[in-house]
């Protein structure tokens, strides 16, 4: 009797070992990039929908867990303790190509995008581009028209409209430092127009060593830069955070704000009392050049063991229609898949596109992709160093020659691993 | 009763095994990751010998890191030690008084460091910031606490020392209690000025108190990385770095693993070496009565 039932519940010890194995379902990982206007809701609806339509498939959301842990070392601690996600909000994939982390897309995969050349690296394409955004100028129409300044369309009326506001007692611009990266995007515009302007592959002549941070081009545009941040910006840029930034801005205390094409949300709550336009950073004869930003997209981690159903997840993201204009209107973004998306846009933003129908793109300076991509570790180094320093008037050769030199700890780095 | 020897081996088994895990290990391999050039994703990595200690001991950055990471310790060793007596004497009366400012002390204590770094960033903010809006109501003009590295270092470590200070100050009040009366009372009878008896009695006997918190506040200046991560996040350019803030950037930052395992070790060495020095120079001052 009792080697009966000790062969029973064997059998049914295998059965439901079995039966669960069957029964398991395909989990997902997908590691997204918190924010304010991106909240831990909003991924999870995007989980909810694909699990709605796969019910197969299980989505786990996992987000930087804190707003003082970005995004990209939240994730290179996950691929240190074996822990990469399966699919991922990607916005350095520079730093975990070389390592091997991601794994690529194959040709035609991604033809629903736009563009699907864009930021290619090595000739293969690791991040499915799901955002455009622009780098500009914000600015109080209202400021500006009690001042008599028209938008200014050189350096030169640049100058002269910040003087014209700080003899007014306004403060022209508003920059902060404390979170370190805001400040980085007006020194991305003058790398943009005096620099990637005339060479908008300079980031890989860079990578190949062909030419030097130290250069003619981007010291006159770091001296734009040290002159706005020196000048025009208020005393105490290393105080000031982002947040503190957009309320000097929309509280009408300072008229310019030099960010990105983001601020656009913060526009379309409308809770300031002045009209608010938009123009690009001049150069020194016209204002014809627009620095876009096409760095963050979806990526699949090399070791997932589901890899179609990764890539099917990251093609509903862009194919339903209810997913990807949600996202796309959260910050106005632009969009990047063929079939045009349709949302509710604020009047700025239509402007802006209509602004920049007929300028010159050149990549964000810090975030170029694909071939062009500053070495793992420069983007930061130019966010939270060089832009800094010279904010704070440090020796721009000086900080373009310690660029030169992280690059070339960088690269061995790169040189070795290889 | 028998000494059993196995008996005590499993009972202190536990305690190796979490020390083997936690401490031993990680430390051999920060050691080892040292001489490589390991980036932290890579499973490839390669035995580069003393390159990362000869690159980190010309890293213009690394010295600048020391040099905020030694303002830190001294500002905060000095508050808390030299503060922490003084409101130990002060607080041991038996008042009510007394005793709501040894709760308001102690209270910052509970509190998480990240909490605290943050309630103090809004506090000290330049623009909207509780002092400042203070100073606004009586005509004052705004303090900027972030105008240069070094006004930020200080502030800083005047944060960290408000919110640790409380556990200090236990530690000296408890030291101070096992201190017998009757030698103050004999002292007093003697003819012993107050300042006679706290020099010469008080002082003395809580050198073993002085001991631990001196140890403690040193390790814990020279390891600083929390309240410095949220108010600056080691800037700007780096100015506000700690050695501890440099090693995270450098190993998750960019990408160098290797080379930040040599500036652990080497705050590892300087962490005994300080420490040694410490704890000779006070434990020789320690009397017994």
């Amino acid at each position: 009797m009792k080697k009966l039932l000790s062969i029973l519940l064997c059998v049914l010890l295998v059965c439901g070992t079995c039966c669960a194995a069957l029964a398991e379902e395909t989990e997902i990982t997908f590691c997204v990039n918190i924010q304010p206007q991106l909240p831990l809701e909003f991924w999870q609806g995007i989980a909810d929908r694909y699990m709605a339509a796969h019910p197969d498939v299980k989505v786990k959301i996992d987000g930087n867990p804190s707003s003082n842990v970005t995004l990209f070392e939240y994730q290179k601690t996950l691929l240190a303790t074996d822990q990469f996600p399966d699919v991922m909000v990607m916005q350095n994939p520079a730093d975990f190509v070389p390592s091997g982390a991601l794994l690529p897309f194959e040709d035609g995969e991604l033809d629903y995008l736009a563009d699907p050349e864009v930021g290619k690296i090595g000739g293969k394409q690791y991040v499915a581009n799901y955002k455009k955004q622009i780098i500009g100028v914000f600015y109080n129409k209202d400021l500006f028209a009690a001042n008599g300044i028209e938008v200014p369309q050189t350096w030169d009326e640049l100058v002269a409209a910040s003087e014209k506001l700080l003899a007014a007692g306004i403060q022209p611009f508003s920059i902060g430092m404390k979170d370190g990266w805001p400040q980085a995007q007006l020194a991305n515009m003058f790398a943009g127009t005096d620099l990637l302007a005339k060479d908008t592959h300079w980031g890989a002549k860079r990578n190949a060593n062909e030419v030097k941070f130290n250069n003619e081009d981007l010291k006159k545009g770091m001296e734009k830069y040290q002159t706005i941040c020196t000048k025009y910006a208020g005393d105490n840029l290393n105080g000031i955070t982002y947040t503190q930034m957009l309320e000097q801005f929309f509280t009408g205390k300072a008229a310019m704000l030099p960010i990105g094409s983001w601020v656009n949300a913060e526009v379309a709550k409308n809770l300031q009392d002045f009209e608010v336009g938009w123009f690009v950073i001049p150069g020194d004869d016209n204002a014809n050049v627009v620095s876009v930003f096409v760095n963050e997209g979806l990526s699949i981690g090399a070791n997932t063991k589901y890899p179609e159903v990764c890539k099917d997840f990251i093609n509903f993201f862009f194919t339903d229609k209810e997913t990807y204009s949600e996202f796309l209107k959260s910050e106005q973004l632009f969009a990047t898949t063929k079939e045009p998306v349709e949302y509710e846009m604020i009047p700025l933003r239509k402007n802006m596109e209509e602004q920049i129908a007929s300028m010159q793109e050149v990549e964000g300076f810090e975030s170029m992709t694909g071939d062009d991509a500053f070495l793992p570790g420069l983007k930061d180094y130019f966010t939270n160093k060089t832009t800094q320093n010279i904010a704070n008037g440090a020796d721009i050769a000086a900080e373009l020659d310690a660029m030169d030199a992280e690059w070339e700890i960088a690269n061995e780095a790169l040189e070795d691993a290889q | 009763m028998k000494h059993n020897k196995l008996h005590d081996i499993l009972l202190a088994a536990p305690g190796y095994l979490v020390y083997t895990v936690f401490m031993i290990i990680p430390l051999g391999l920060c050691f080892f990751y040292s001489f490589t050039n390991w980036d932290g994703i890579s499973k490839k990595y390669k035995m580069i010998g003393l390159r990362n200690f000869e690159r980190l001991f010309q890293d213009a950055s690394f010295f600048n890191a020391l040099k905020v990471t030694l303002i830190i310790t001294v500002i905060t060793v000095l508050i808390y030690n030299v503060l922490g007596v003084f409101l130990a004497v002060i607080l041991s009366k038996k008042s009510r008084i007394c005793a709501f400012a040894k709760s308001a002390v102690f209270v910052p204590t509970v509190l998480s460091s990240v909490v605290v770094a943050f309630i103090w960033s809004y506090i000290m903010q330049t623009d909207g910031g509780v002092i400042n809006t203070i100073l606004g109501l009586f005509g004052i003009p705004p303090v900027d606490f972030y105008d240069t590295p070094l006004h930020t270092i200080v502030m800083i470590s005047v944060i960290i020392s408000w919110n640790g200070l409380g556990l200090f100050l236990v530690i000296y009040m408890a030291t101070l209690n096992t201190i017998p009366q009757e030698l103050m009372e004999a002292a007093e009878v003697d003819g012993a000025s107050g300042f006679q008896r706290f020099f010469k009695i008080t002082l003395p006997l809580m050198m073993p108190g002085i001991t631990i918190n001196s140890v403690l506040s040193l390790a814990g200046g020279l390891k600083q990385y929390d309240h410095v991560k949220v108010i600056t996040g080691g800037g700007p350019g780096g100015a506000t770095q700690t050695i501890t803030l440099q090693a995270v950037e450098k190993a998750f930052v960019y990408n160098r693993r290797g080379y930040s395992s040599a500036i652990i070790l080497v705050l590892f060495i300087l962490i005994v070496i300080v420490s040694v020095i410490q704890i000779s120079i006070t434990k020789k001052r320690e009397v017994e009565y």
